[in-house]
Formats: C-alpha cells, sequence, structure tokens
C-alpha cells in the first residue's frame, strides 16, 4: 500500500512537470484528484481495506500526498495563465493591461478648468436657459432694438421676443434683478449665432461672470482677470488690457495674452499682431445696473465672458472648430 | 476702415513713427488693427532703364529691338511695339520671370525669330491706370536700375481697423489723424479753409425736408460745367488701396470725400431732377418700386426715407441713390447732397432691401450733423477742380434737428474710484483737451466739459471716464484685488450631479460628445416616435442655417446615433459614446420653452474598444453591458427610490419606446414614474440612421433622477464569523426569469442569509428542452457565531424546497460542484 501510494505520488509529480498547456490541467486534475473515480481517492477509498494498526500511518502519508499534489497542481495552474504559455521567462516587454476609460469632451475639460479657477476666487456657478427672452439677452443689457451693436451677434430667433441665447450674460441680469449685492457669480453654458466657417459654428460655449460690490474699480478687474489668465495660461506669459466696446460695460476692455503658438513673434494664428484675444470686460455699464434697480452711485462691479472653444484651441492647437462637433473618437481621444 | 498712411499724413505728421508702432498705438487706444499691410510691393520687380538705341525689327514692320540699360550689366535687346519707343526715353523694365499684375509671366522668349531679354511696360499692364498707349514715359533725369515703386514714389502702408460700433467718428482719415494727433500732441490739419455760407437765396432749385425727425439735415449745392471722366491718378490710387473702384471724377470725390471726412455725400444728374426741386420724405401710396443704381429693382415700404423730386424717389435715403438720377458721361450740372439721417430708419431700410453700403454703415452708426457744411464744401472744391466746374455760390441748408452742444459734469473722484488710479484734474484736463474735448478752466472737483459734435457716441459721465482711461492707457492702470467679504458660494446640486455621472461613464469606457442643440424632424420619424408624442412640439427656429438644423431637440439619441454612424465609417466602430445635455419641450405662444436635461449614452461594437485581444477577449458589448452601466450609476450615486428601491422593469411591448426592442429594454422606475430606458435599439431604428450593427442606449431623464433620495453612507461593521456558501443547481422551466429565484430567496427573509449570487445559466444538451439549469450560490452567515454544518443544511433545504415548489423545480443530476 505505501510503495502505491509513493509510486501514484511520483507519477503525478512527473506528469504534472510535463504538462506546459492549460488545456491538459483539467484532464490531469481529473485523472488523479477527481473525487469520484480520481486516483488519489481512490487509493483513499483502499485505506478501509488496510489493517487498522497501519491505517493512520498509511491515513496519514495519503492526505500528505493528496495535498503536495493539490498545492503543485496549484503552483502548475498559476505558472500556466501568465501571458505568455512559457513558464521560466516573463516577456516584460508586452505592453501593460488597463481597463478602457473614457474621457470628457476637451470644452468640458477647458470650461470645467475655467470654472474652477473661478470658483477658486469664490465665484459661484449659475446656468440659466439656452431660449431666451429678448430682454434678458438684449435689452436688459443696455442693446435696444435697432442698436448697431446687434451686428455682432448674429441672432437665431424663435418668435421674434424669443431667441436663442447669443452670450452667456443674460444671467447678469437674472441674478442681479432678484439678489442685492454683494454678488460673485460665473455662468457657463452653450451660446449660439447664426454663423458657419472653419472659425465659427453656430453653436458654442462661453463662461460669463461679474462681480458686484461697493468701490469695485477697473483695477480690480485687471487683479481678477490677470489671475485667472496666469492659472489658465501660466504666469510666464504676457499679457495686455485693451480698450474695446461693449454695450453693457464702460470702460470695455479685451484680453490679449502673448500668442501660445509663436510666442508674440508673429504668425497666421495671432493675425501677425503677436497677441491672442481671449476674453472680453468691462466695468458694468450704469444703464445696466440701473435696469435692475442698483444705484450706480453706491454699487460698481466688473463683467466679463470668454469663449470656451477659442481657449481649448489656444491651449491644444486645435486648428478647426468644426471638429468639436463631429464627436469623431480619433478626436476625443486626444485630449 | 482702411486707409493709407499717405492719406492720413494729409493731416497729421507720422515723423518718427514706423506703421507698426501707429498700429499698435492705434490699437491700444481702442482701434483694432486688422491688418497692415505694405501697398505696391509687386511693382518692386519692375525697375527704371534706358532705352540706348532702337533699330527695326527684320521681321516684322511695327515691331523695334531696342538696346536697354539697366545700370548694371551689358544692354538687354529687348523687342518693343509700342509706338513711342525712342532712344532716350526712360521707361519701365520686366526682366525674364517677373509676373505682370495680370498674372502674365515674362520670359526670355524668340518674338519673330529674335530672342527679346524682357518687356517695356506700360501704366496699364502694370495696373497703374488705363492709359494703354505706349510704354510708361518717366522724367528723363530718373535714375536707372531703381524699383519701380520708389521711382514714382508709391511707398505707402494700408491699415485696416475693425472700428468697434461707438466710433463712427473714426471711420474716416480725418478722424482717425485727429486721434493721432490727441497721442502725438500735434494740431490736426483741416482739408477745408473756408466754408461758402450757404443762404439758399442764389439758388434755382428748392429742398423741402418733409420728415425732420429722420433728417436732421439736408445740404445741396450745385457744380456746373463740369466735364466728366476718369478722377485724377491719385485719387483713383488711394480709391483703389482701399478696395473701392473707381468710376468718375464726380463718384470719386463723393466716394473720396466720405472716406476722408466721413461724411456719405451723393451726386445727382441736376438735369434728371424733375421741377428743380428735392423733396426728403416717405414713399407715398402707389410708390412700390424703385430701381437702384445697380440696376436692381427694390421694393419700397411706408417706413424707409426716400429722396424724391416733385414726381417720385431719385434716391433710398442714406442708402443708394437711383438709376435714373446717376451721374453718366452726359452729365454737365451735378447736385451734390450731404445730409444727416436716422440711425434707426437707414439700419432698418438697408437691412429691409439688404443693400449694405459705406454710406449706411456710417448712417446707421452715427454721422455728426455738422460735419455735412463742411465735407459738401470739400466735395465742391474738387469737383469743380478736376472736373473742370464752377461750384456755385451759394446752396441750400436745411438744419431742423440742430442741437447744443452736450455739456457733463465730470467728477475727479468718480474717474479715480472707478479707475482704481491716482490722477490730478490737470491731468483728466489734458487728456480730453487732447481730442477736442472743451473742459472749463476752473478745475474744481466736478468739472464741466462740452462734448465735441462729433462724438455722439459720448452721453454720460462715465463715458468720460472711459476716454481717460483709454487715453491714460489700461496697461498703466494698476492691478489689484477687490475687497469683498468672503463667502462660501452655493453649489448647483444638478451641475455636480452632471459632474459625478460624466466621472462615472468616462471611467465605464464612455467618450463625452457634445451634439448641436438644433436637429432635423425628420429624426422622430425615424425614431418611430407616435404622432401625438410630447417630444415631437418642439420650438422651431424661425432662421436655421438649414434644415438640418431647424428645431431645438427634444430627446439627445439622434445625435449621438449620427456620431455612431460618422465613427464606424472613420473604421472606429467598438464605440462608447455619452451626452448630457438640454433638451427643449415646447410650452405654449410667447412663452420660454420648457428645458429639462437629460443623459444618454450609446454602446456598440466590442465590449473592451480597442482592445488588445492579447489580454481582452473580442466579445461583442450586449444588453447586460448597457444593463451594467445603469445599475453601476445607480449604486455609485447611492439613489433609492422615494418608496423603496428603485426597480429595473422588462419593458412591456405596448409601452416600450419605438426605438427600443421591447424583448431586450428595461425601464428605470421610481414606484410607477420611469424615470429612464435602457436595452437594445430596434434593428429598423438603426437602419433608418444608416447603421448595420446593433446599439445599445441608456436615457435618463436628469431632472427626475436629480430629485430622488440618496442613501446616506453608514458603516457596517466587519463581520467577526465566517460564512459559508452553499451551491445549488436547479433545474428550472426555460420561461423563469433567473433574477426571479434570487429574489424568492430574499423574499424569505432567512436570518442567516447574507448574500446570493448566479454564477451559470445554461440551456442545452445534455438538458432536456424547454429547460434550463440555473446554478446559484448561496452564503450564510451568523452576527453572533461560526455556523456549523448543520445548522445551515437546515436553512439551506428550506430555501431549496421552496424553490423547487415554488418554480416547478428539480436538481440537475450528474453535475460536480
Amino acid at each position: 500500500m505505501e510503495k502505491e501510494l509513493q509510486r501514484l505520488k511520483e507519477e503525478a509529480e512527473k506528469e504534472l512537470e510535463q504538462i506546459c498547456e492549460a488545456q491538459h490541467l483539467e484532464p490531469f486534475r481529473v485523472k488523479y484528484l477527481g473525487r469520484k473515480g480520481g486516483l488519489l481517492s481512490g487509493a483513499m477509498k483502499q485505506l478501509r481495506t488496510v489493517s487498522k494498526e497501519d491505517r493512520p500511518r498509511l491515513g496519514a502519508l495519503a492526505n500528505s500526498i493528496k495535498q503536495e499534489i493539490e498545492s503543485l497542481f496549484e503552483a502548475k495552474k498559476e505558472t500556466l495563465s501568465l501571458p505568455v504559455a512559457s513558464a521560466r521567462s516573463l516577456d516584460t516587454s508586452l505592453p501593460g493591461r488597463t481597463l478602457p476609460e473614457g474621457k470628457l469632451h476637451p470644452v468640458t475639460q477647458v470650461m470645467e478648468e475655467i470654472c474652477s479657477i473661478f470658483e477658486g476666487l469664490g465665484f459661484a456657478v449659475a446656468e440659466g436657459p439656452d431660449v431666451e427672452t429678448d430682454y434678458y439677452n438684449f435689452e436688459a443689457l443696455n442693446i435696444p432694438p435697432h442698436h448697431p451693436a446687434r451686428d455682432m451677434h448674429d441672432t437665431f430667433y424663435v418668435t421674434d421676443s424669443i431667441l436663442l441665447r447669443t452670450h452667456t450674460s443674460p444671467m447678469q441680469a437674472r441674478i442681479m434683478e432678484n439678489q442685492d449685492p454683494p454678488l460673485r457669480y460665473i455662468a457657463p453654458g452653450k451660446v449660439y449665432r447664426c454663423d458657419s466657417d472653419i472659425t465659427h459654428t453656430p453653436m458654442f460655449h462661453q463662461v460669463e461672470g461679474f462681480l458686484v460690490d461697493r468701490d469695485v474699480s477697473f483695477a480690480d478687474l485687471k487683479g481678477v482677470l490677470t489671475s485667472f489668465t496666469h492659472n489658465m495660461f501660466g504666469k510666464e506669459l504676457d499679457l495686455r488690457f485693451r480698450p474695446s466696446f461693449f454695450p453693457f460695460t464702460e470702460p470695455s476692455a479685451e484680453v490679449d495674452i502673448a500668442c501660445v503658438i509663436c510666442e508674440g513673434k508673429g504668425c497666421r494664428v495671432c493675425k501677425r499682431t503677436g497677441w491672442l484675444e481671449i476674453l472680453g470686460s468691462g466695468l458694468i455699464d450704469p444703464e445696466v445696473m440701473k435696469m435692475v434697480g442698483y444705484d450706480p452711485d453706491v454699487y460698481s462691479g466688473f463683467a466679463f465672458g470668454l469663449g470656451v472653444e477659442r481657449i481649448a484651441m489656444l491651449k491644444y492647437g486645435i486648428d478647426d472648430i468644426r471638429m468639436y462637433y463631429e464627436n469623431d473618437l480619433r478626436f476625443l481621444s486626444q485630449f | 476702415m482702411k486707409f493709407t498712411l499717405s492719406w492720413l499724413r494729409n493731416f497729421v505728421s507720422l515723423e518718427g513713427i514706423t506703421p507698426t508702432q501707429l498700429a499698435d498705438k492705434l490699437t491700444m487706444l481702442g482701434l483694432e488693427v486688422d491688418a497692415v499691410e505694405e501697398l505696391y510691393t509687386e511693382l518692386d520687380a519692375f525697375i527704371t532703364c534706358r532705352v540706348q538705341s532702337v533699330s527695326k525689327h527684320p521681321n516684322a514692320d511695327k515691331l523695334t529691338v531696342c538696346l536697354v540699360e539697366t545700370g548694371e550689366g551689358e544692354p538687354l535687346e529687348v523687342v518693343c511695339g509700342a509706338p513711342n519707343v525712342r532712344a532716350g526715353l526712360i521707361t519701365a523694365l520686366a526682366r525674364p520671370g517677373v509676373k505682370l499684375p495680370d498674372g502674365t509671366k515674362i520670359k526670355k522668349s524668340k518674338v519673330r525669330g529674335l530672342l527679346s531679354q524682357g518687356m517695356l511696360c506700360s501704366a496699364s499692364e502694370l495696373g497703374l491706370s488705363s492709359d494703354h498707349s505706349g510704354i510708361m514715359e518717366l522724367d528723363p533725369a530718373m535714375e536707372i536700375g531703381l524699383p519701380l515703386a520708389t521711382a514714382l514714389g508709391l511707398r505707402d502702408t494700408m491699415i485696416e481697423v475693425d472700428l468697434t460700433p461707438n466710433r463712427p467718428d473714426c471711420a474716416s482719415v480725418l478722424g482717425i489723424a485727429r486721434e493721432v494727433a490727441g497721442f502725438s500732441k500735434q494740431q490736426l490739419s483741416s482739408p477745408v479753409s473756408r466754408l461758402t455760407p450757404l443762404n439758399g437765396s442764389e439758388v434755382d432749385f428748392k429742398v423741402v425736408v418733409e420728415d425732420e425727425g429722420l433728417c436732421p439735415r439736408y445740404i445741396a449745392r450745385k457744380v456746373s460745367g463740369v466735364t466728366v471722366g476718369p478722377s485724377p491718378d491719385w485719387m483713383q490710387r488711394q480709391l483703389l488701396a482701399v478696395g473701392m473702384r473707381p468710376i468718375n471724377n464726380i463718384v470719386d470725390v463723393t466716394n473720396y470725400v466720405m472716406l476722408e471726412m466721413g461724411q456719405p455725400l451723393h451726386a445727382f444728374d441736376f438735369a434728371t431732377i424733375r421741377g428743380k426741386e428735392i423733396v426728403v420724405r416717405s414713399p407715398r401710396a402707389g410708390e412700390k418700386e424703385f430701381v437702384t443704381l445697380d440696376g436692381n429693382s427694390r421694393q419700397l415700404s411706408e417706413e424707409m426715407l426716400m429722396i424724391c423730386d416733385q414726381e417720385g424717389p431719385i434716391a433710398v435715403a442714406g442708402v443708394m441713390g437711383g438709376l435714373d438720377s446717376e451721374v453718366s458721361d452726359q452729365t454737365t450740372e451735378v447736385l451734390l447732397e450731404a445730409a444727416c439721417f436716422d440711425a434707426v430708419s437707414i439700419r432698418r431700410t438697408a437691412r429691409n432691401l439688404n443693400i449694405p453700403s459705406e454710406a449706411s454703415y456710417r448712417f446707421e452708426r452715427g454721422v455728426d450733423p455738422d460735419l455735412a457744411h463742411r465735407a459738401i464744401e470739400r466735395a465742391a472744391e474738387l469737383i469743380a477742380k478736376y472736373g473742370q466746374g464752377t461750384a456755385e455760390a451759394d446752396g441750400i441748408d436745411v438744419y431742423p434737428g440742430k442741437k447744443e452742444l452736450l455739456n457733463l459734469q465730470l467728477r475727479a473722484d468718480k474717474v479715480r474710484t472707478l479707475l482704481g488710479i491716482e490722477i490730478s484734474k490737470l491731468e483728466m484736463a489734458d487728456y480730453l483737451r487732447g481730442i477736442d474735448f472743451e473742459v472749463s478752466p476752473d478745475l474744481g472737483e466736478t468739472m464741466q466739459v462740452t462734448v465735441p459734435s462729433f462724438r455722439i457716441d459720448i452721453e454720460r459721465e462715465v463715458d468720460l471716464v472711459e476716454e481717460i482711461a483709454r487715453l491714460v492707457g489700461y496697461n498703466e492702470i494698476p492691478t489689484t484685488q477687490p475687497k469683498i467679504t468672503m463667502h462660501y458660494p452655493k453649489r448647483d446640486s444638478l451641475r455636480s450631479m452632471r459632474q459625478t455621472l460624466s466621472q462615472i461613464l468616462t471611467s465605464q469606457g464612455f467618450y463625452e460628445a457634445i451634439n448641436y442643440s438644433f436637429v432635423t424632424e425628420k429624426h422622430f420619424d425615424a425614431l418611430g416616435l407616435a404622432e401625438d408624442d410630447q417630444r415631437r412640439s418642439v420650438t422651431r427656429l424661425l432662421n436655421p442655417l438649414s434644415e438640418e438644423q431647424a428645431v431645438m431637440r427634444s430627446m439627445l439619441l439622434p445625435g449621438l446615433l449620427e456620431n455612431i454612424k460618422r465613427n464606424i465609417n472613420f473604421q472606429q466602430s467598438d464605440i462608447r459614446l455619452f451626452e448630457i445635455g438640454k433638451t427643449f419641450f415646447y410650452r405654449e405662444e410667447g412663452q420660454l420653452p420648457l428645458e429639462k436635461q437629460q443623459l444618454c449614452g450609446v454602446i456598440c461594437g466590442n465590449r473592451y474598444p480597442n482592445a488588445e485581444s492579447l489580454y481582452f477577449s473580442d466579445d461583442r458589448a450586449d444588453f447586460f453591458d448597457i444593463k451594467g452601466v445603469c445599475q453601476h450609476l445607480i449604486t455609485t450615486l447611492r439613489l433609492s427610490g422615494d418608496q423603496g428601491e428603485l426597480t429595473l422593469v422588462p419593458c412591456d411591448q405596448d409601452s416600450c419606446q419605438s426605438y427600443c426592442d421591447p424583448s431586450a429594454s428595461e425601464e428605470i422606475r421610481n414606484g410607477d414614474e420611469v424615470i429612464g430606458i435602457f436595452g437594445m435599439l430596434d434593428r429598423r431604428v438603426l437602419e433608418a440612421f444608416g447603421i448595420k450593427v446593433d446599439v445599445f442606449l441608456l436615457e435618463i431623464d436628469l431632472d427626475s433622477l436629480s430629485r430622488l433620495p440618496v442613501i446616506a453612507k453608514q458603516f457596517q461593521s466587519l463581520p467577526k464569523f465566517p460564512s459559508v456558501k452553499r451551491d445549488i443547481a436547479l433545474l428550472v422551466p426555460d420561461h423563469v426569469p433567473s433574477g426571479e429565484i434570487l429574489q424568492a430567496i430574499h423574499q424569505q427573509k432567512q436570518k442567516l442569509v447574507e448574500s446570493t449570487q448566479l454564477f451559470d445559466v445554461y440551456r442545452g444538451k445534455p438538458i432536456e428542452e424547454g429547460l434550463k439549469s440555473v446554478a446559484l450560490s448561496v452564503t450564510y452567515r451568523s452576527a453572533t457565531k461560526t455556523l456549523n454544518d448543520k445548522s445551515v443544511d437546515k436553512v439551506h433545504q428550506k430555501i431549496v424546497d421552496s424553490l423547487m415548489t415554488q418554480f416547478k423545480a428539480r436538481y440537475r443530476e450528474g453535475s460536480e460542484l
């Protein structure tokens, strides 16, 4: 009996040694370790036939042999589950394995980055309707009907008095109408203009922001927007404030950064000026304040707006704005 | 607004300023320079030369062979056909390799058997004028070998400024010059030295302004005895340089003066004015059509303003003249108009007729009514000079809208607090005076400022603050941080939920898509939506770019299906895309639509997108992938229903969304409320979208989702005693949902049952038809002791027995578990 067990052990060890493909493991297991009809189980059953005094010793031996074969079997199984069927050498040059993960749209990524910088400065986020009234989109922002500034906004209309917002600035009027200063808000969202070519899509994203309190000055506007620009584009980048015109701010300023493509030397992207326009801003016009019932001699504030696609284009070097809305995986997976 | 530096220099010195410096300075003053272009650089390819000798071409009567000196190297042999070629002539030479403005390339070539080493050019061949009678005849004293632009003194630069709507005063060379004079502290020269008084007494025509509100000023003046012909070369060059086509000496002068001074002008052929009377009025009933000078017939409407004679309209005021009263070659008497019209009226008319013109551009933004007199003086002088006529000594000036200059109070302290700078009253006054504002000499804390008439944009104190800011220079203003009370900003819960959802979905392999908010209605039919489906009541655009983008979307799915199609076309077929965005539902006339946030996700192709088969199987994604995403979302967001858990319920054949396959779709329910659906898309729908593979979708209403209660995180102490696992393999009728077997176990509420898990479902041989094998395991644990076989067996047997009866099940035999 004892010899029989030893022979079984040697045989099993030898057979296991020779196995080098996972498909041969299961037949081995059934042959030796199977509960019904396995050779080792069979040997165990035969223990009933040996004498009483030999039974404990042989039983212990049989058990230890079974455990040994089981653990060798498990070890073999582990080795064979490695990527290539060579148990001896691991080809570490093979690529690593990760579960596939998706990504946020580059516009969302940049928008979130913009929002989080302003949230860090204490601005709250508010979102308004995409379909707006003419009143909030234009009139409350000091753009009466037939104002030439309406030319700057190629507007999609739903009815004479309802339209797709051309900027997210209507939130400025909506919030100021319902709350008293001090106020610090940003309003991210989609905006629409009927214009479509290599540099314009009929829908794009904006983040509008404003701050109202007592004694807010143009110098404060410069301070906040400089903090933003430095956080968004890096501290080394030159920036400048340049007079401009928006009907809802006075004085109005456009903010330019040194061209990120040519580093200010002049290229096609910056129209050889060395500067890139990134946002529009200004002190909130007293007319806008009066319309929501604020006294412009008590309160002042500033507002700003920036185009998300444009900033994403500058950050990532995207050269055709239309790609944003094709949702091509080859595009989306790059950011 | 375009201008040339040579034109600008007529009014202000540009000494010591390079074109680039000028452009920077203007930009920083709020006149953004869009382009700085060197002019006539194409002429640098041509050089001056002297004709040394001329001999007859041996093989052609009309050709000559010239020896031409260029100042370097041997004289060149050039064949020439011009009648005025002669020895000693200084002219322009195009050498081989040079391109003429019309695109012709000059080559060394044989002309009638003789080699010609270039071409002698006429002014018309160089695009300098219309003169093509012979080759150019240049100053006999001119040096040879000079680039032609230098030789002709044509070095010039064109600058284009992108004007903001508030600065119509700068829509003229003079306006730009005024800004330059302001920053360089110079005196501005005026193109007009004296004004002819216009009394209206010695004229043979009349002017009647019927609508004074729409026409604050109208001046008319006659120039007689003119000969219509080409305008002088210098004037043509200036017009061409800023993109205007020269026409004749009369029209060119009106354009030239408009560009120079900012006052739109019009010239009528006086002979065509019936009754010798100009009437400014709206069209009368019956005056429905009018032919403008571009030959197009225009529909008139009542609110337009017309310039008429005694019998009818002769021009659309401020927009475009009429064909019949246009100056022609036969014109000898010209009636000049310099007027001021209401900005809104002109804007409406130009819009309605769709004729944007240089004149309407200026009127829409506002023209200084004080300018008309000086402008008509300048135009009359130029027409008299270059049309060999006489400007009549009188004219008519109707000026019903004359206004006093605006006086504003400027508080020095307001300037300082609004801008956040230290600045003295004297400095403020100096800046304003530099651009022609008057500031009263006693500089009190509140200053009296008189606004010049051309600055129609300055109406309030704050406008003066802006003037000071831009003259100081925005970059000279310091950078400070606002002093503001700290408070924690409010958080928008829907926004945070969107952010979390996006994170979960990207971690599940989804890419975020953003599609246009406007779509085509055709999608609804492709999706098989019922006629009365609420999603068909859309918000429609009045002026869409195309039918494909005509209505606001009421669902996100169509956009994502288009994205799938596109990606498959570009060989990206393993797709997981999601979009979170607004959908729009029409409410009623005059109301804003209801905006609802939706989440839509789609899966198609392989389970592991683009995974290397080295590690992952290339199995196709199926229903359970999308179901898993849905369950994962619910558990990660820790959402519960209002009463009990959210449930996933198989779709009903009748109530299932038309675009889903009811046999492979489930609804997400909060009680009876359906908040979302997931499953397989109907293949007919996919076919309508041109997609040939199966697509699985998840569609959730975020507004409903965001209202659901969130299960609080609550710590459960870790088990102290081991668990015991028991397996069951049952044969049950095929139609029994496996999930119900698990539910049945939990419904027994056995205390020791900790969890259950399905681990195998099998149909097919050797199992008999109509049955399936369901294998599951139950984990038992007690919180108070280590379980022994006996106590587990008892419970386990109870569970098995009840399953057997409930599902008419039996043990699967021969299974080795």
